[in-house]
């Protein structure tokens, strides 16, 4: 059963050998010291401070899903960051390996440029995968995370145990495509993996392994997610929430993760089937014995498209938040807004052949995916539209927020303009597989990143009480912006000179003064990136000025701008009763937004606990036996996850209860903390403040009778 | 998530359990495996016909399992599962009918053909 | 909706839902279970694409065709084997309606047999094949015959170290709230291996023993 591995293999290490470590590589050697040293410092700084029991106790074991929301964004920006060296080494490679005249650098054992052939497929394989699967599905689910139960008046999510082990599975994943980096090697087959290249005849080495299991892993994460999320919306509503009230930003997580939930699966499968023919011997995609390798390409986009809307949905939403805030009008055709949702969900589930228009399959099939893959278009336009008409005679506020969300729009336009191109087949023929293809879905892809980046801005107060610096907010934007533009258009361009993508050695020397656009682009994203960290620094600085209420902008709409900022662990200290489809916007409209529960009731919360973590550990364990084929560690890994299962399972959590009269304390101190709404704190931009003013009227002393403590 | 003081064994999706339901989702489901089986492994009918038949057979049997045991039907307390699975469906059906239609197409066109292949069109 | 123009009387309004008790617990929870089974029915579907990608005459290479190999009724005792569980099973969830434990207990053990029953036809069967030379390494299509069979066959074994479990926390903890939600999700489960079944065995081995 078991396929024989070219190389030496133990029993007690598997394939796994002190040569794996690349100690002599001149770029991973010195990145191994850099890691461990600043990893000791971060471990010392930690100790130092005595903060490990505050990160056990608050992080590692929590359960709360803003915690989980936060920890998933974390991670997400770090993969991110991950993701942008790699892609910062690809765009230096090919500036520097350009022309039929480059010699590579000898010091390095590269022909051309500074990398091998095999290194550079390494990078760009890690690039891709990791900046669709471990940069924007976690900032991604880790926004849905905080937001989507705030927005329905929930407590938490419907299982806070499932949703801290869908994180930990998750990150699992990451820290097993990590330890790719400095033992062993990656898979250099791009991140969605070419048949028969990826079988063990043509990829003897352990990289594909790791890619398969950093995958499953992923995809075992994410779908575990979309349970969750699916379970809240539908059953933890609070009352008066009604379907027709639900937030935009709420139906965009519906509508992903019903694609989540369905696809996911197919990437597991597709995986699990390369896995058993690298493992087993199968013949479903090798090149001979029946098998069919275009069976695995097929099999891939048929989750790697609906996937492609996963990440997109959630990104239309932020936007269908954002820009009604900064416009100050509901937003426009919220029904059209909802079915076009829908409708680009239902239909990115028959376009996933468009990957491979030029597998050869005739003009009928061709024809059938083209043209479904026009229609996404159309309710993609009923978005737009809808954006563009709640902007329209509204009070916009430029704020930093707003500049992020209407880059998105620009992108979107360009990346969906540019997909149409390739929907053609005929066009798609010419174009399919150059870096047109790269610079349509990094359009798309980057639509995504501005999209949450303003939603960081815009919900930032909500979770931790303080706005960001609004200046260096918008420094950041221009200078992602002009890299954007720097580094994709020139790409565009190349696209139609004819270069292909992933390549190490870019012969034409045509090329050379677009690649060193693109480097400088690059450049520039790395002053983008300086600036994001300033504005962090900055932000957290100035805190205390920045110090918003529960209402963060004065403008907002939806019902998470009702409780208390930053949100306290409970979420709402009474479950709101919703009367309107904006229930923000209208409480203030009648001036109830600053009317507190006069009375409270008993919350039940659930306990932190540590399993999902272990579960998360003894995954990743597993992933890393198994790339190794390390036989006895992965029974081990595997046994000891399913007892962990069962053990939670048998202790079960009773969770625990905080009494009437402790809400109403809690209450109180977070209402006394607040800064008072409509101070200097809530005008950000032209006229928001004058508005609300506009809409609010003062509390008589009749509703005070009625209603709420006295604290106001 | 203050139900722990009802009984759960009286919450609706538990009193919902029908001996007499889960019978009848069981002997129907059992005669048509059974009347499948015996077409296909006595020749009974011509190909096409025996395909159409046991298609047939699959069919009401997924059917009966899926309303009489795992209750999918319009109740107030089964609605949410039988519009997920409502949703679903198209779902399954895309994805094994599209995959079997571009790949037919792709083997008529690149496969020698043999005569009197099979089609699993 | 603008809701500026309707005068709100503030007396009247709610603001607060003072008599919500709460998401239902258990209900939350089978949902969320039938989620999850909806995705692996997804998965067995995309099994389901791949197999009749390679289930074409050439996908068999030069190796044996399901004609060839597959037994249909024994497949159908297998078949009644995996019925008769779900149906004990079910018994199992009507004994649970009246809070009755042994009845409960008995319709998990006999759900548990019959499971084991139709576990040991299917490796049986696969050591008649394989002491054949009939392995998944011989052909693609053999390799999505076997992958077809044995998934299913991974998600039996899952549901029988569930089911024991279970027998385990009932004898232990009676009939919580977390116990019962977790026998209706194992409930759905078990069936859903039923129907997922049905379509294995008529299109797997029915359909194969056919073309
Ligand atoms: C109007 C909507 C869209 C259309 C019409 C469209 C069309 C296409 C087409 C035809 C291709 C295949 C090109 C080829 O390989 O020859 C493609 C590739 C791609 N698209 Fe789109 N697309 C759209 C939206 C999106 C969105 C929203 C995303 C992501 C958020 C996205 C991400 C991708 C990716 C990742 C690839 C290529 C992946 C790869 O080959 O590595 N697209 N698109
Ligand atoms: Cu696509």
């Amino acid at each position: 059963m078991l396929v024989h591995v070219p190389g030496p293999w133990s029993p007690l290490l598997g394939r796994l050998a002190l040569s794996e470590i690349p100690y002599k590589n001149l770029i991973l050697a010195p990145l191994f010291v850099l890691i461990v040293l600043v990893g000791l410092a971060l471990v010392g700084w930690i100790t130092k401070r005595g903060l490990w029991g505050y990160l056990w106790r608050e992080w590692f074991t929590t359960v709360d899903h803003k915690k989980l929301g936060i920890m998933y964004i974390f991670l997400g920006l770090v993969m991110l960051f991950r993701g942008f060296i790699d892609g910062l080494m690809i765009r230096t490679q090919q500036m520097l390996a350009v022309g039929p005249g480059d010699n590579g650098i000898k010091a390095m054992g590269a022909i051309h440029g500074y990398l091998t052939p095999f290194h550079f497929g390494q990078i760009y394989s890690a690039h891709g995968l990791i900046m669709i699967l471990l940069a924007a599905t976690p900032l991604l689910v880790g926004l849905m995370n905080i937001i989507v139960p705030l927005q329905i008046g929930a407590r938490d999510m419907a299982f806070p145990y499932l949703n801290a082990l869908g994180f930990w599975i998750t990150a699992a994943g990451a820290a097993l495509i990590m330890i790719s980096l400095f033992v062993g090697d990656f898979s250099h087959n791009g991140w969605f993996g070419y048949a028969p290249i990826f079988e063990m005849s043509y990829s003897p080495g352990v990289g594909v392994d790791y890619w398969i299991w950093t995958l499953e892993l992923i995809a075992l994460g994410t779908t575990l997610g979309s349970i969750n999320f699916l379970a809240t919306v539908v059953k933890m509503r609070a009352p008066g929430m009604t379907w027709g009230r639900l937030p935009v930003f709420t139906w965009s997580a519906v509508s992903a993760n019903i694609i989540a939930l369905t696809s996911f699966p197919c990437l597991q499968v597709a995986l699990a089937l390369v896995g058993a023919d690298r493992y087993l011997g199968t013949h479903f995609f090798t090149a001979g014995f029946g098998g069919n390798l275009m069976l695995y390409t097929n099999l891939f986009w048929l989750w790697g498209h609906p996937e492609v809307y996963f990440v997109i949905l959630p990104a239309f939403g932020m936007l269908g938040e954002i820009i009604p805030t900064f416009s100050e009008k509901p937003l426009f055709g919220y029904v059209a807004m909802v079915l076009a949702t829908f409708a680009i969900a239902g239909v990115s589930w028959i376009v996933w052949l468009h990957h491979f228009f030029t597998m050869g399959m005739g003009p009928y099939v061709s024809t059938e995916f083209s043209v479904a893959t026009m229609l996404v278009g159309i309710p993609t336009g009923v978005k737009v539209f809808n954006w563009a008409f709640t902007m329209y005679r509204g009070r916009i506020s430029y704020t930093a927020a707003m500049h992020w969300a209407l880059g998105a729009l620009f992108l979107l336009l360009i990346g969906g303009l540019t997909g149409m191109m390739l929907s053609i087949p005929a066009i798609n023929y010419m174009v399919h597989n150059s870096v047109f293809v790269v610079a349509h879905f990094h359009m798309m892809l980057l639509c995504i990143v501005y999209a949450v980046f303003g939603a960081v801005i815009y919900w930032w107060p909500k979770v931790f009480g303080f706005r960001l610096n609004e200046a260096w907010g918008k420094i950041m934007f221009w200078l992602f912006s002009a890299g954007t533009a720097l580094v994709f258009i020139p790409m565009f361009m190349l696209g139609f000179m004819g270069e292909t993508r992933r390549l190490d050695w870019p012969f034409d020397p045509h090329w050379a003064g677009l690649f060193d656009v693109q480097e400088f682009g690059i450049a520039i994203y790395v002053l983008s990136v300086v600036s994001f960290v300033v504005l962090l620094f900055v932000s957290i600085r100035d805190r205390a000025k920045e110090r918003v209420g529960a209402d963060a902008w004065g403008t907002s709409r939806s019902l998470e701008w009702l409780t208390d900022s930053p949100v306290p662990f409970y979420n709402f200290a009474m479950v709101p009763e919703i009367n309107a489809r904006d229930e923000v916007a209208w409480r203030r409209e009648h001036g109830f937004l600053d009317i507190r529960p006069d009375h409270y009731k008993a919350i039940h919360m659930p306990n932190n606990t540590p399993v999902a973590l272990y579960i998360g550990a003894t995954l990743f364990l597993l992933g890393f036996a198994l790339t190794w084929r390390i036989w006895w560690l992965s029974g081990i890994a595997l046994l000891a996850t399913v007892a962990l299962m069962i053990w939670r399972s048998a202790k079960g959590d009773p969770g625990y209860v905080i009494s009437a009269e402790e809400i109403a304390r809690l209450d109180r101190e977070a209402r006394q903390k607040m800064p008072v709404d409509g101070g200097d704190t809530v005008p950000v931009g032209g006229f928001a403040g004058g508005q609300i003013m506009a809409y609010s009227r003062e509390v008589s002393d009749q509703d005070r009778s009625h209603r709420g403590p006295k604290s106001w | 998530m203050s139900h722990g003081h009802v009984n759960p064994i009286d919450h609706p999706e538990v009193q919902m359990a029908s001996r007499r339901g889960y019978m009848t989702g069981f002997i129907l489901a059992s005669v048509l495996m059974a009347l499948a089986t015996f077409l296909v492994s006595s020749h009974a009918l011509p190909p096409f016909a025996l395909l159409l038949a046991i298609m047939a057979c699959a069919g009401f049997a997924v059917i009966a399992q899926v309303y009489f045991l795992l209750h999918i039907d319009i109740s107030e307390h089964n609605i949410w599962n039988t519009v997920a699975l409502v949703a679903f469906i198209p779902l399954f059906v895309i994805t094994i009918g599209l995959t079997w239609w571009m790949f037919s197409q792709l083997y008529l066109r690149t496969m020698p053909m043999i005569p009197g292949m099979p089609g699993m069109h | 909706m603008s809701s500026s123009e309707t005068v709100v009387d503030p007396d009247k309004v709610r603001l607060w839902s003072e008599d919500y008790e709460g998401h239902d617990v258990i209900s939350t929870r089978t949902f969320g279970f039938w989620m999850y089974v909806l995705s692996d029915a997804m998965l067995f579907a995309t099994l389901f694409a791949a197999y009749g990608v390679l289930s074409y005459p050439h996908s068999y290479y030069t190796g044996p065709t399901p004609a060839q190999f597959v037994a249909p009724w024994y497949t159908f005792v297998q078949t009644m084997a995996l019925f008769l569980s779900v149906l004990v099973y079910g018994w199992a969830m009507a004994s649970l309606k009246d809070g009755n434990k042994s009845g409960v207990i008995n319709g998990l053990l006999g759900a548990l047999v019959l499971g084991i029953l139709f576990l040991a036809l299917d490796i049986h069967d696969v050591m008649r094949l394989v002491a054949a030379g009939i392995t998944p390494e011989v052909s693609g299509g053999l390799s999505a015959f076997y992958c077809l069979t044995q998934v299913h066959a991974a998600h039996i074994f899952a549901g029988l170290i569930w089911i024991i479990v279970m027998l385990w926390q009932v004898a232990r903890k009676g009939f919580t709230e977390d116990v019962v939600g977790r026998l209706i999700s194992l409930r759905m489960f078990w069936q859903f291996q039923a129907v997922m079944w049905v379509f294995i065995y008529v299109f797997v081995y029915l359909w194969g023993y056919m073309s």
